[in-house]
């Protein structure tokens, strides 16, 4: 599949459309979030006439926590809502890496409000410090909706401390996830003493309708993204395994057959949730990239062997439904710039990088691929990536260890000596983190500006 | 691929948003200068309350309700001989911990306002804001008798006017689901000529039943001239509050 760009005016304004890059909405995004922050600030701030002693200051402190945290907790939910414009455009892994900052900022804000909170009403109940529990539990007994509310913060409290780093990399995904769910139950429950016990909500009555508005909006979008939307597309396209296949030791292929694939919408360089409904696999859905462009009745992954759910992905039985969540990801061609493109893999990183070789549109000459791997054993797709080198005439090289295991130097110096113009291409680049930090230096160190690499990273 | 620096990065958003609510804080004034309406939401209380001010030299002056950072006070005192014989709080801050300041301090605030028959008076600690509005609505109280002195200079001589036997009698508070209710009506010549709510329920949903049930009930009361009046669809709670409290504004009217 190469592009003629000799196919009269109709081709030539799809690949001027596919070349010219789409902005990532992520700046106006982040504007519209600081101006609601700031509109939330305005509402404390019209709310409260004056502050006249310390007690006064730990309670409207308190307040104002607590209002950003209200705030920030339905964006935190709304990042999760796989709203397309964020999955696909602002791309899932930075998504997800805002969902964690702004999950662990929303969770301190919520400390400081229920201390100051507590401490300013001990305070003014004419207790010191230290009645702060007691207070807590007086105010839990005697305000509107705080039963419900203490409830949920327990449940917030528990889900951040498993979502430390260390402690989360010692639980298995799965129990992770599924506890990780229990977020809509913590937002559900600590909403309701927000709207009762707020003191901007009862002074102005146009706040509470601005509130119900944002927590129903959230609501709706994960409704709608996350139940309804995948629950179509399986009914649709009621996918199943077709078979699977063993590219190298420790990486399978699987092959996944449906109806009228295409009219999905994924492109080369996105992912899927897959679920396989096999027997101790149907409670985990996992993010795999396409390795193929995706084919009217066939879609592949490429999934390398490390956890225990890929490792078990060579066992799938033909036949056995999958039920996909998807597309995702903004590792498309709608992100290059300019003409000349360089793909970079690292490893399994291969995946969505076999899928743009193919189709990403360009002259011969123009798409040079990188690929990166332990030995030549262990480039998997290798025979199908030369074949697509031979018939467009794109350029493949590789890196391996050398027999005596010293790895292969990646620097500025042999990226320019390999492709001497690297700095007027644009770079794909998928693999381990550490890999992609390495070459990511590597390109800047050679004059390839930052927003000219594009890369999906799952590290938080 | 930039360098991540959590440390950096949780150090700077720290920093950001406490100096951010520092600032804020320090930006509002100390006190509130005098703009009982700017904090909007003023009780509907406040407005009516002026009216029924008319019978004064012996008789009870409400003051206009004063906005705290915490609720409204409205405070009311019995002028009898010159004297102030009672001072209450019509309205205070309510709902969480400032019913318990409130309970604590009202009372003491009233007390020390007849043992000083003025304004000045010290106030409650730990309850600085509900004491402040106090005395703010205090003062607007006894501004109002003092204004209408004159016209209670002819009373003693005179008297058999109108304003004179025109009396104002507040219920008790009502205890509701949804919050107090308190009536309070205006006799004369045996006859109820008003009937307004100094407090009903608030916030939420309860100012809109509020705002339709208590006209309906302060005309009911009017015109049945006794507490024998039905109860507002809707607002089953707070006409059954109202018609408690006119009983015994009728009960302290008639005795």
């Amino acid at each position: 599949m190469t592009t003629t760009l000799a196919g009269g005016r109709a081709a030539r304004r799809q690949t001027m459309r596919r070349i010219r890059p789409r902005r990532s909405p992520a700046v106006p995004l982040l504007l519209a979030v600081g101006a609601g922050a700031a509109a939330v600030l305005w509402l404390w701030w019209t709310s409260t006439p004056s502050i006249a002693d310390t007690t006064g200051k730990i309670i409207a402190a308190g307040r104002i926590t607590g209002l950003l945290a209200g705030y920030l907790m339905a964006l935190v939910v709304l990042q999760m809502a796989r709203v397309p414009a964020l999955e696909r455009r602002v791309g899932s892994d930075r998504v997800a890496r805002w969902h964690a900052m702004s999950g662990r900022y929303t969770v301190s804000l919520v400390v400081a409000h229920v201390f100051l909170i507590m401490w300013g009403y001990a305070r003014q109940a004419g207790k010191t410090l230290s009645g702060i529990v007691s207070q807590t539990l007086t105010s839990i007994d005697t305000l509107p909706d705080m039963g419900k509310a203490a409830v949920g913060t327990g449940l917030l409290f528990v889900i951040a401390f498993l979502s430390i780093g260390p402690v989360r990399r010692r639980m298995p995904y799965d129990g992770w996830y599924h506890v990780h769910l229990l977020t809509y139950a913590a937002v559900f429950l600590t909403f309701w003493h927000q709207i009762t016990t707020g003191n901007e909500f009862a002074v102005t009555p146009s706040a509470k309708t601005f509130w119900y508005g944002l927590y129903g909006a959230v609501t709706v979008l994960v409704l709608w993204y996350r139940i309804f939307t995948p629950i179509r597309l399986n009914l649709r396209h009621r996918m199943r395994v077709q078979a699977v296949i063993e590219e190298t030791p420790g990486v399978v292929s699987v092959l996944i057959s449906g109806h009228r694939l295409h009219r999905m919408g994924a492109e080369a360089g996105q992912f899927f949730r897959w679920r396989f409904l096999a027997p101790g696999m149907r409670f985990s859905s996992h993010p795999y990239s396409l390795s193929a462009a995706p084919r009217p009745d066939m879609l592949r992954i490429t999934v390398k062997a490390i956890g225990d759910h890929s490792s078990r992905l060579r066992e799938l039985e033909p036949g056995t439904r999958v039920w996909a969540e998807g597309p995702y990801g903004a590792l498309t061609a709608q992100r290059r710039s300019r003409g000349k493109v360089l793909l970079v893999a690292g490893g399994v990183g291969i995946t969505p990088m076999r899928a743009l070789f193919e189709t990403l549109p360009g002259a011969s000459g123009d798409i040079t691929l990188l690929y990166r791997a332990n030995s030549t054993q262990d480039l998997a797709l290798w025979g199908e990536l030369a074949k697509i080198a031979d018939e467009r005439g794109a350029r493949l090289m590789y890196a391996v260890n050398s027999p005596d295991g010293e790895r292969p130097d990646i620097s500025a110096e042999s990226l320019r000596r390999k492709i001497p113009d690297v700095d007027r291409h644009d770079v794909f680049m998928c693999g381990p983190p550490g890999f992609a930090q390495q070459v990511y230096a590597a390109l800047r160190d050679a004059g390839v500006p930052a927003r000219r690499i594009h890369h999906e990273s799952f590290e938080m | 691929m930039r360098k991540s620096h959590p440390v950096r990065r949780a150090v700077l958003a720290t920093a950001a948003t406490v100096s951010g609510i520092v600032l804020l804080l320090s930006l509002k004034p100390a006190s509130d200068p005098g703009s009982a309406e700017a904090a909007g939401g003023a009780p509907p209380a406040a407005e009516s309350v002026q009216g029924g001010a008319r019978p004064v030299g012996d008789g009870t002056v409400t003051g206009d309700a004063a906005q705290t950072q915490y609720g409204a006070v409205q405070v009311r005192i019995t002028v009898s001989g010159g004297k102030i014989t009672k001072a209450e709080a019509v309205q205070a801050p309510k709902g969480g911990q400032s019913d318990q300041i409130t309970s604590n301090a009202v009372p003491r605030l009233n007390q020390a306002v007849v043992r000083a028959q003025g304004a000045d008076i010290d106030a409650v600690s730990g309850a600085t804001y509900t004491s402040n509005g106090y005395k703010e609505s205090l003062q607007s109280a006894i501004d109002k008798a003092r204004a209408s002195a004159p016209a209670d200079t002819g009373n003693g001589a005179g008297g058999g006017d109108d304003a004179a036997q025109a009396q104002t009698v507040t219920g008790d508070v009502a205890q509701t689901q949804y919050g107090p209710v308190q009536v309070r009506i205006t006799v004369s010549g045996g006859k109820i000529t008003k009937a307004e709510a100094v407090q009903a329920p608030k916030g939420g949903q309860s100012d809109q039943i509020t705002s339709n049930a208590v006209p309906k009930l302060n005309q009911a009361a009017v015109q049945a001239g006794t507490a024998d009046i039905d109860a507002v669809s809707g607002a089953t709670y707070t006409s059954e509050g109202y018609k408690e409290s006119l009983q015994s504004a009728l009960d302290k009217a008639g005795g």
